[in-house]
């Protein structure tokens, strides 16, 4: 049993040839790396969370503090409006992914679209959407998008759990890379905000 | 009785990729996640374990793909279709065009000519002069996709001047080791050099936002001991894997210096050919100091041979195999992109780094740089990786007690060498890929299996080394 196989991870390892019934298998190690399965295995532990996250639905008037990451990549288009003057438009997408139980779930897709002047400074629009579908918009304002550039993002309302969710948040980002064919990347490590289910929903039902 | 048990397994390694598409598909969609995130992760990875298990080849699983992506309504056209108007997509396409040029003019012949008269003793010696050469460039090049298109028509004109033709099942394993010791060499010599490909810049950017200053000098001093091992151990670890056949060609020395002496002075094509070579590694070489375009400097040369009928219309036209390529590529590079864009990697790397928050920090290494490598079958870009997930896992293990300085440099420069774990792993391996003497199971065993290897060099040998001399 042993020698099978010891015989086994050879064949798989050197791709040669398998003995009787251990053929097959060595044709198939031929085809896939012998590490797929783990790497399969890695991926799926980490998208094997929750279906749905911690409860998220807020009581009417119930307020929840959340912290977390976010990670962006997207595009800047710059105009340059004289030496020392540019203004973007950023479009940047990526996963803002929540911290603490009792937040506003694991987490999100954000999307922004804004415009930054490197000498008045930031703002955009943003839309957080969950794995409902159901998303939270909000509006951001800060210095010009650039590492170390604070941001303030005020929750305007949002759609099925989130209707009319308000709040604010805050961030710092802690680098955003040019890079030299317009993508830019960036992350926040510091993201911290409170938000506010309305006292009733405008159907008379709680939020979420 | 065995042809339609063959079919039979035909039909059920096809069904595979379906089935398992179509599980995901349906899968609850993890929370934190959107449905298309979720949707384009269920195709991207059909794609990909349909050309694993060897059940489509890589265009018609990218096609499919693309295909199901867009009238699923999972992403938008002009984002499924972005990949085709891609610089680094299209300087690997020009490449390959540039490299027929190369062999067609003979001046291919001239150089495999040349290195088989200094290193022809051997296979194992010709390997190591793929290796030496690509290592001694690499600085000089700021994009090794640029780098692959140098070294490739000398490594294709080796393997067609030592008599391996892709078709010939006899010859084609030793043009097959050449074409992955290409591969190899600019995945490891990309980890050696800091200015050898456009990630490391980058990474390098971000290293400072943790408080690293890294430096041409101090990466080198830091990358030297574990690339220069694999240097030294992947040629003969590939002879094991991908066996030539040809083991010593004693007399090739000689006849080699006896060739290239009847060959005689440069023809007319052969002259055009190393005047318009030698002028695009100049301009890939001085690209960031006079701001040109990379893929605009390949086009040039290419325009320069065309105009110059060194390379004709007919020429072009028999290039099916780059038109496929391109496909390929275009799909794959544009459907990585967006798994990126929608979360998807920024996602999957949190939620696994931050699975490791209170694990012993060495344990904890080892588990980033190897979940950081295998992430890697989910990029066709290297750069992409490095923006999308170096920040996330030099943040988590820093966390967790990760010495800095060892955990960004282990990362930076597996960053390099994970390249070859896919044929689309990096835009470099396509120019290789394309020649035809690798075959796709080939391509992903081996792949993996040398990454595998560079990883062991890099985790045994490079961390006590980096814990030595990283700051």
């Amino acid at each position: 049993m042993r020698r099978a196989c010891i015989r086994a991870v050879r064949s798989m390892v050197t791709g040669g040839s398998g003995y009787g019934m251990l053929r097959w298998r060595s044709r198939l190690a031929r085809k896939a790396p012998w590490w797929l399965a783990p790497a399969a295995l890695v991926l799926w532990s980490a998208c094997s969370g929750p279906a749905r996250g911690p409860e998220v639905a807020l009581a009417p008037g119930e307020s929840r503090a959340f912290t977390g990451t976010w990670s962006a990549s997207g595009s800047r288009n710059t105009l340059r409006l004289g030496p020392d003057h540019r203004a973007s438009i950023v479009s940047l997408t990526g996963s803002l992914l929540l911290t603490g139980s009792r937040g506003l779930g694991i987490g999100f897709q954000a999307e922004v679209i804004g415009m930054s002047d490197n000498l008045t400074g930031g703002q955009g629009h943003c839309v957080w959407t969950d794995e409902r579908g159901d998303q939270i918009f909000s509006e951001l304002r800060g210095g010009p998008l650039g590492s170390g550039s604070a941001f303030v993002g005020t929750i305007t309302g949002g759609t099925g759990r989130y209707a009319g969710l308000t709040g604010e948040y805050r961030f710092r980002w802690k680098y955003v890379i040019d890079t030299e064919d317009g993508v830019i990347s960036g992350r926040t490590d510091d993201l911290v905000g409170r938000a506010q289910a309305p006292a009733s929903t405008p159907a008379g039902k709680p939020a979420g | 009785m065995g042809v339609p048990a063959a079919k039979l397994g035909a039909v059920v390694k096809r069904a595979v990729p379906f089935a398992l598409t179509l599980g995901i598909w349906f899968t609850p969609v993890p929370a934190g996640l959107t449905e298309p995130a979720w949707h384009l992760f269920a195709i991207f990875t059909g794609a990909i374990v349909s050309v694993i298990v060897d059940a489509f080849p890589l265009l018609t699983a990218a096609t499919l793909a693309v295909a199901a992506a867009v009238l699923t309504g999972t992403i938008m056209p002009a984002k499924a279709f972005a990949g085709f108007a891609n610089a680094s997509v299209l300087l690997v396409i020009v490449a390959f065009l540039v490299a027929r040029a190369v062999v067609k003019s003979g001046l291919g012949r001239r150089i495999s000519l040349a290195v088989v008269s200094a290193f022809g003793g051997s296979t194992l010696g010709l390997a190591y002069s793929i290796f030496l050469t690509d290592a001694a460039i690499a600085p000089a090049f700021p994009s090794n996709t640029a780098r692959g298109g140098v070294l490739f028509p000398i490594v294709l004109s080796l393997a067609q001047g030592a008599g391996s033709m892709p078709d010939d099942p006899k010859t084609r394993p030793l043009g097959a080791y050449l074409m992955f010791c290409g591969m190899a060499s600019l995945a490891v010599s990309s980890a050696l050099w800091l200015t050898a490909t456009s990630a490391n810049p980058i990474g390098v950017e971000i290293a400072e936002h943790f408080g690293l200053k890294i430096d041409f000098g101090s990466w080198l001093v830091a990358s030297s001991v574990p690339t220069l091992a694999a240097i030294l151990l992947l040629p003969p670890v590939l002879y094991r894997l991908l066996p030539p056949g040809v083991r010593a060609t004693p007399g090739a020395t000689a006849a080699a210096r006896e060739a290239l002496r009847s060959l005689g002075p440069l023809g007319r094509d052969e002259k055009i050919v190393s005047v318009a070579f030698a002028l695009m590694v100049t301009g890939w070489i001085m690209a960031r100091t006079l701001s040109l375009d990379l893929t605009a400097v390949a086009f040039a040369g290419l325009g320069a041979l065309l105009a110059t009928s060194v390379l004709t219309l007919d020429d072009i036209a028999q290039e099916g195999g780059t038109l496929a390529t391109y496909l390929w590529l275009a799909v794959l590079f544009a459907l990585s992109g967006q798994l990126n864009e929608l979360g998807f990697m920024g996602y999957v790397g949190g939620r696994l780094a931050s699975g490791l928050q209170g694990v012993p920090w060495l344990a904890a290494y080892v588990a980033l740089i190897v979940l950081y490598v295998l992430m890697h079958y989910l990029f066709v870009s290297q750069s992409s990786q490095v923006l999308a997930l170096f920040g996330v896992f030099v943040e988590v293990g820093t966390r967790t007690g990760v010495p800095a300085p060892l955990l960004a440099f282990s990362l930076l420069f597996a960053s390099s060498y994970f390249s070859t774990i896919t044929p689309q792993g990096g835009s470099q391996n396509v120019i290789f890929v394309g020649s035809g003497y690798l075959t796709q199971g080939e391509l992903y065993r081996v792949g993996g299996l040398t990454t595998g290897v560079c990883l062991l060099i890099f985790l045994l040998l490079g961390t006590p080394w980096l814990l030595l001399v990283a700051r």
